[in-house]
Parts: structure tokens; sequence; C-alpha cells
């Protein structure tokens, strides 16, 4: 999901449902709390390829799909992770919709054994809701390891609901729970899940409220049980309570809800839906105390040991940035390797002997020229920025699946406080570094416009994976490390200058964190690999074929002189003002699609325009290592691409869209300027 | 002599000035589920016989303040008579919970009407024989005979002035942002529930706090608006689900 052709079919997940559901013979919707691997589970069963990570809301949207199971067509609905059903933020509304407009003929609850009482709380919910409901208790082989033995028969006899014990990542259980889903399914008729009721006072009242929405209503919202309406009334959820308000007999019914709520605020001292919580948690809490068994060990476990040291100050702050430089040198070192390793299978293997062989057959002219260029393009994008790519994929993919971002979150709460954001907001902006679009969805997680307009913006300014390719296999490889190290440092000063700015401006306060924290995980290199090869196939299928057509457009240009009519526009900008070549300003525009392009196109030009000169680095020939840092600098402070402009105008709006993407802009040349004044200055 | 709907009126008013919040008509009538005009029946004469201090807006000076934030305070005489009331609300609590071994939501409820109905030399009794007990089964404590209230045990104080390793109870969570209070509550971050603080960010950094089996991260603002008491015993009742599954 992470690919950035993937946004036009986000659109409309709703309709994408219904059609899935006029095509399946069951509907089942995968829920469960975040973390507890529910995608993992979804990609398993769908054999799809949704991104995971340790770390909650990495699914925003719900993931369909189609699969077939024991020769039945079985549509599957992943909702994102949440903890409560409420209509209270994006997460948790997004849930529930899918649950209540997709009408799933069963819902599977996903529980993580390891944390079961808070993961009950959900699955009482979906009982409340009156949903078929059967439990899958994942991450049961952790939990054992941890001490913590669930016993998942009488756990199954008190739900009165099958229970299937689960390991995602290794697939076990999964064809067992698909299996009693399915035979659930099949005799929906012969199920009935009873809810599990409250204390005596608030369920005669729940039941008391809930006889007279059967009385009065002709038909509840989304077709609900009175009983679950009732219970949803009594919480003053929003959405209900204003589509109950908008049917004939809904003022009489919430006219009843608001007094039983009062009565109950006044006998428990809380308001009703926090008696309300407190019960289920009650109730949550004493079924997972009555099946689970704990052997509790004294010796912290290596993941307890080292969260305590990633979140501690002292030593959080040193292994945070001793984690970004390893980073950074992991990059420059494994990614200059392959790099040059690259080169010379390349050049001595592909590309003289496709040059020579295309020459003799089409005759030296303007289509076999520009072919020539296609290949060199070719050569751009597996030799220098898939390199990159493939490095930073990895230590991205690693990162993501032990948990650590979870700790980054935690130490920078207070810095993203000063930028009008909080310590959630890392996590859209930290899985920007893959890329962009998915991170703008992301900002859903956030509960007010400014908050998202102000992580949208910094997100737009942090340098994704195709930018770094371009830092690194740019800047990096032909004027060394230390100049792309700067581009990092200004980028940060930017970031952070842009987020003081933006939490001055707009209206507004910033609200406060509230975040779980998950432990430490041993990373899986299966799953690794896997993402790596997820991320990587967008660049190859998308990217890479944009940038060889690209590349011999690019040539045909050149071959036929069209070309300098194109520059001679550009001149001002690039030549007068950023002091770099006006073709190298072409590559810039190019960019726009993907900004692997830029760095693709660079190289291409560089070799076709520099003439006679072939060996070693053409790029330095072409430009110097001043010029190639103003380009460099610009390309990763201009507006991300064409994919990360189309998110934002469709989250945020065009105006917004437009005032972010221009000020980039602006902001870039501004910056290139300077950086070409700064050089004319100190030669 | 004091009505049991003014004894009502008086217990309410004392237990939400108990958490600092304006005491208003509008308030009291959310709270007690009645409307504004009995509201402000009942005030009045609460104010004519002493209990409180209250003026109408149409025949006082403060003429020009806004209705619903004018407040209403309790005088000494008010004071003493809610007290008791409480005194008597809560010690019947505990008996009906550690002698009759009722829930505590059911002794709540009966306590409702026993604390109209003790006479003096009952109480007196009811709490010589529980002991002096001084908390009710909720942790909230129990006033003397002549209406003081020990709390040494009941320091509140808010979460964000934890420092790590630190444990307490949740005593309350602040009510002005109801979304947040229910998001909280989702979370099992309840009044009642304990709470362990694991690690404190400096420089007002967040709050790294474990909830049962769970941690989370809470900002400072989140953190100021949590209000903690220290950890009690708290009364045990069999599984509920047992119950329940009938």
């Amino acid at each position: 999901m992470d690919g950035c052709c993937e946004v036009g079919k986000k659109q409309n997940r709703l309709e994408q449902l219904e059609k899935i559901r006029r095509k399946a013979e069951y509907v089942f919707a995968l829920a469960g709390n975040p973390n507890v691997g529910k995608s993992t589970i979804f990609n398993r069963i769908t054999g799809m390829g949704v991104l995971t990570a340790n770390y909650p809301g990495m699914t925003v949207e719900f993931n369909l799909a189609l699969t077939e199971f024991e020769g039945r067509k079985v549509g599957i609905v992943d909702l994102p992770g949440t903890y409560a059903l409420g209509a209270i933020s994006e997460d948790q509304l997004v849930a529930r919709r899918g649950v209540l407009q997709g009408r799933p003929d069963l819902v599977i609850v996903i529980l993580d054994a390891n944390n079961l009482a808070r993961n009950l709380y959900l699955l009482l919910q979906f009982m409340d809701l009156g949903y078929p409901v059967i439990a899958a208790l994942n991450l049961v082989d952790q939990a054992e390891k941890a001490g913590t033995h669930t016993d998942q028969q009488l756990l199954s006899e008190i739900l009165g609901i099958p229970v299937v014990a689960t390991v995602g990542i290794r697939g076990d259980g999964l064809d067992e729970l698909m299996h009693q889903s399915l035979e659930m399914a099949l005799k929906r008729d012969e199920y009935t899940v009873l809810p599990f009721s409250y204390a005596m006072d608030l369920e005669s009242r729940i039941r008391k409220l809930a006889q007279y929405s059967k009385k009065e209503l002709a038909e509840t919202p989304y077709g609900l049980s009175h009983r679950a309406l009732a219970i949803l009334l009594l919480e003053q959820d929003k959405e209900l309570t204003s589509l109950v308000r908008e049917m004939p007999a809904g003022e009489g019914l919430l006219e009843l809800s608001r007094e039983i709520g009062a009565e109950i605020e006044n006998e428990h001292g809380d308001r009703a839906s926090l008696v309300l919580a407190r019960e289920r948690h009650g109730i949550a809490g004493s079924i997972a105390a009555a099946v689970q068994e704990r052997k509790t060990y004294n010796k912290p476990s290596l993941g307890e040991r080292l969260w305590e040291l990633t979140t501690s100050f002292k030593t959080g702050i040193p292994i945070l940035i001793l984690a970004l430089a390893t980073i950074f040198v992991a990059i420059f070192v494994g990614g200059s390797y392959l790099a040059t390793q690259f080169d010379h299978f390349w050049s001595s293997l592909v590309a003289d002997p496709l040059a020579r062989g295309m020459t003799s057959l089409f005759g030296a002219n303007a289509f076999s020229q520009s072919l020539n260029w296609a290949v060199d393009g070719l050569g751009a994008v597996l030799g220098i920025a898939l390199p990159f790519l493939l490095v930073f994929y990895i230590i991205l993919a690693f990162l993501e699946d032990t948990g650590y971002l979870n700790s980054t979150a935690f130490l920078t709460d207070r810095f993203m406080h000063r930028l009008g954001l909080h310590g959630r907001a890392v996590i859209p902006l930290i899985s920007a570094v893959g890329c962009n679009v998915p991170a703008i969805m992301g900002t859903r997680v956030l509960s007010t416009k400014r908050e998202r307009i102000i992580a949208s913006t910094l997100i737009v300014l942090t340098p994704c994976s195709a930018r770094i390719a371009v830092i690194m296999g740019g800047l990096a490889l032909f004027a060394g490390w230390a100049p792309a190290l700067l581009l990092f440092g200004i980028i940060f000063v930017v970031l952070t200058a842009a987020g003081l700015l933006l939490n001055k401006l707009l209206p507004g306060e910033s609200t406060g964190l509230v975040m779980e924290m998950f432990p430490f995980r041993q990373p899986s290199p299966r799953i690794i690999l896997k993402k790596t090869w997820q991320r990587l196939k967008d660049f190859l299928y998308i990217a890479a074929p944009l940038i060889v057509v690209g590349s011999f457009v690019l040539g045909f240009l050149y071959e036929t002189g069209w070309i300098f009519k194109l520059t001679v526009v550009l001149k001002p900008i690039t030549e007068w003002w950023l002091g770099i070549p006006a073709a190298a300003g072409l590559a810039l525009i190019f960019g726009f699609l993907r900004k692997e392009m830029a760095l693709a196109f660079l190289l291409v030009l560089a070799a076709h325009l520099v003439p006679g000169v072939m060996e070693n680095s053409p790029l330095l020939d072409f430009m110097t290592k001043g010029q190639i840092f103003t380009f460099t600098l610009v390309c990763a402070i201009y507006l991300p691409c064409v994919a990360a402009f189309g998110v934002l105008w469709r989250e945020l709006g065009w105006k917004e869209a437009l005032s972010i993407g221009a000020s980039t802009v602006l902001l870039a040349l501004v910056l290139g300027g300077l950086s070409h004044l700064i050089q004319l200055a100190t030669h | 002599m004091l009505t049991e709907k003014m004894e009502e009126y008086l217990e309410a008013l004392f237990k939400l000035g108990g958490d600092g919040g304006n005491l208003n008509p509008t308030r009291l009538s959310e709270h007690l589920n009645v409307t504004a005009p009995t509201v402000l029946d009942m005030l009045k004469r609460l104010e004519s016989d002493g209990f409180i201090r209250y003026h109408d807006p149409g025949k006082s000076a403060d003429k020009g303040r806004q209705r619903g934030k004018r407040n209403i305070s309790l005088t000494a005489k008010g004071q003493r008579a809610a007290k008791a009331l409480v005194r008597r609300h809560r010690l019947s609590e505990r008996f009906l919970t550690d002698v009759l071994g009722l829930d505590w939501e059911s002794a709540h409820r009966e306590a409702c009407r026993f604390e109209h109905v003790l006479s003096p030399e009952v109480e007196e009794r009811l709490a010589e024989m529980l002991g002096n007990p001084e908390t009710c089964p909720h942790g909230y404590p129990i006033p003397d005979e002549k209406g003081n209230i020990r709390e040494p045990a009941q320091e509140i104080r808010q979460l964000c002035d934890f420092n790590a390793n630190e444990k307490g109870c949740i005593a309350r969570v602040e009510e002005e942002q109801p979304e947040l209070l229910h998001y909280l509550a989702t979370l099992g971050l309840l009044p009642d529930v304990d709470i362990e603080v694991k690690e404190v960010a400096p420089f007002g950094g967040p709050l790294l706090v474990k909830i049962g089996d769970t941690q989370y991260a809470l900002g400072r603002e989140v953190a100021s608006k949590i209000w903690t008491k220290k950890r009690h015993r708290r009364a045990r009742g069999g599984p509920r689900w047992t119950d329940a599954a009938k």
C-alpha cells in the first residue's frame, strides 16, 4: 500500500466493499486493537501485500480482498486497528463505518494474548452491537514465552463463541480460523451470540431504553439491534445521536436516553459513557483473570531492557543519534559499494555492447541515439537509485519491525510540541521517510485540521526514499559524505523552522499525546525482506519504466535539437539564479513526476552532454561539486512529487495543497539561490 | 428541619463542590436530573433556611453577571448538614459491603436510602461496630462525627507531578474535554484504576505509564488532567461474568 500509485484506488472503499459483497458469498471483517498483527493475518489469508509495522495506526483505511476458502468465495475487510468503536477519532470511525455500513456476516476479532484484558474490550463492544463474533487468540507463542498461559477452551465457554489460537507471522491456526468462521457463517441462523449483561441496574436501564426504541422506532440506524442502539445513545455517541434526532420518534428516544443517562450519572457519580466503559473493562478484566495463568519472571526480558534504554532520556538520546548516524553510514557505504559494483558490470557487459549493437542495427540516427539514452536511463535507475533505495528500505523495514520507532515518538514528543504537534505525529513523519504519500494519509490519526496541516507540511519537507536516493546517489557518491550530511542538516533546520512558524501562525492549540507503547519485538527476516520487496516493486514497476521512457524522450529532444529551445526558457532561473546548467533545470522539472527521475535524468544528460569524456564520473565534468549541491538541495526541498501533491489535495483541500506546494517551490528556489551566492562569495 | 429532598441537594452541592468546579444551578440540575425551575425553587428555600449562599440575579446587585456562572456556596450550617449526610451515606456503604457483602453498585443504591433514615444513635453504633472506618468502599473519606475530614491517605495530585516508578490510583479525570475523557476510558484510564509511572521524559516531555498490562505514553497536558490518589485495597467481589452469563 506504500505505493504512490495506490492513491486513486483508495477513494471509494465503501463502493468497493459493495462490489465485493455482490461477488462474495460471505463477508468477514477482521478487527482488533492496533498492532495485534491484524494486517499480517490479512496478508496471510488473502495473499495480499499490505504493509505491516510494529507501531500503531499503520492502516487507517480499511483493506479489502476477495479470497476463496473451501470452495467458497469470501470477502475480507481488514478494519483499521482500534481500541474501541466510538466516534471519537478517525481510526475508530473508519472501523465502525466498515462494520455498520459493510454489514459483515461475521466479525473476526483478533486478540493479543499478551494483553487479553484490554483486547477483550473491543470484542465485548462487537458483541454489544449484536454481530456474530469469532475470536483469534494471536501471538500465543510470545505470550507463552513470557509466561502467560491462556485456557482457550474456557475463554470460548465464557464468551460463548469459538476461539482459535493463532500465530499470524507463521500462519499457525489460520486455516482453522477460516474453517471455523465459515462454519459459523454457514450456520448463521443457529448461532446467537449473547451479549454480556452489565450490572443489574445498568442492564435494566438499557433494557428500558431498548424497549422504548423497539416500540417507537420503525427501524434503527444501520439496522442495529435496539439494545445496541440504546447502549450507543447512553454513551452519547455523536453520530448515532444525530441520526436518531432526524427520525420521526427520535426526539423522544433521545429525551429518555438523557434522563436515563442522568440517572446513571447520579447513582454512579460518573457519566454513563464512563460507567459503561468501566463495566466493560471490569468484565474484560475478570474474564482475562479467569482464563489466564501467569508466571512472572523477575528478570526483565531483553526486549524490556532495550526498551528502558531507548526511552530513558540519558541513554535514549545518544542511542537515537547513534542510530541516525548508523543509518547514514550504512546507506552511504552499502549504497556506494553496490553502485560501484553494478557500474563495472553494467558498462562493460550491457551498456557498451548494447550501444554498439543498436548503432549497427539502426544506423547512427536520432532514433538509435535516443535508444542509447533510454539504456543510460535504465543504467541510472539500476545502478544509482536502486542500490541506495535497497539499502534504505532494508533499514527502514528493520526499524519498523523492531518497534524502535515507538521509543522515538516518546523521546521527541516535547520537540514535536514546539512544532505544534505531538509524539503521535512522529509516526506519519517517520513513515514519510519511506514515501510521503501514505504518510500524508496517515495524518488522519491526528485529531485536528490544524495538526494535519502542520504534519502534512512537515511530511512534504521530510526527504522520502526517492530524495534520499538522490542525495546519497547524487551528492554523497560524487561529492563526498560531508556535503550530504550538511544537506540533511539544512533540511532538518528548514523542517524545524517551518514547524515553529506554522505553530505560531495557525490559530488553535495542539492536543495531547495518548499513545500505546509496544515492547520491542524480534524482527523477522522474512517480513523485512517482504516489505523491502513490496516497496522496491513499486519503484521498479512504476518509476523505472517512467525513467526509461522519459530518457528516450529526452534523448529524442536532444538529438533533434529541441531541448535547447526548452532550456533557453529555464536559463534565467537555472544558470543565472541557481548557477547550474540549464539542462539540469530540465531534470529538476521532471523530478516532479518522481524524484528519482531528477537524478537519473541528470546522469543521463551528463553522460551525453559532456563531449568525449565518458570515463569515471561524467557528472563531475558536467557540474562542479557545488553545483551538484545546489541541484540536490533544490530537488530535496521543492514539492515532493505529483502523487504526494495529489494526496495533499485530496486530504486537505486544493487551497492548502496549492499553498504548501507553492511555498516549497519558493523555498527551494530561495535556498538554491543562497547556496549559489555563498559559493560565489567564497570562491 | 431538613426534608429528604433538601438533603439530596445539600449532598449534591457538597459532592460537586468537592472537585473544585463551579457550583451553579445548571450543573446542579444536570447532576440531579431535574428542571432548572425546580432547582431554583429549592435553592431559594435552602437559602432562606440558611444552608447556602445564593443570590437571584433579578433582585440583587450582581445583575450583570452571567446566569450560569454564578456560584452557590454552602454556609457553615450547610456544610455541617451535608457532611453529616455524607458520613451516614458512606458508613452505610461500608456496612452494606463489609458486613452484608453487597457489591459496590447495590451498596451505593441502598445507602442512598439509608442516609436519610439513620438516627444519630444508630449512626454512632454503626461507626463503632465498623471500627470507625476512614474511607468508604470506593475510597472516599468518611467525615467524623464533628464533620472533620481526615485525608491522610487521600492526597490528591496530578499525574504530571509524578516521578518515575511512582504508583497511584486514578481519582478522577477532568471533564472539560468529554471526548478525551471517553477516549481515555476506552483505553482503561478510568477512576479507581491503578496506574504506575515508569518513565518521565525531562523538560516537560511525556510520561510513560503502565495500566494493567499496557503501557501508554501520555503528554504532560493530558497527564495534568488526570488526578490521582494513593492506592487503596479494594473490596473484591466474585468474577462478574459468572452471574452475567446467566
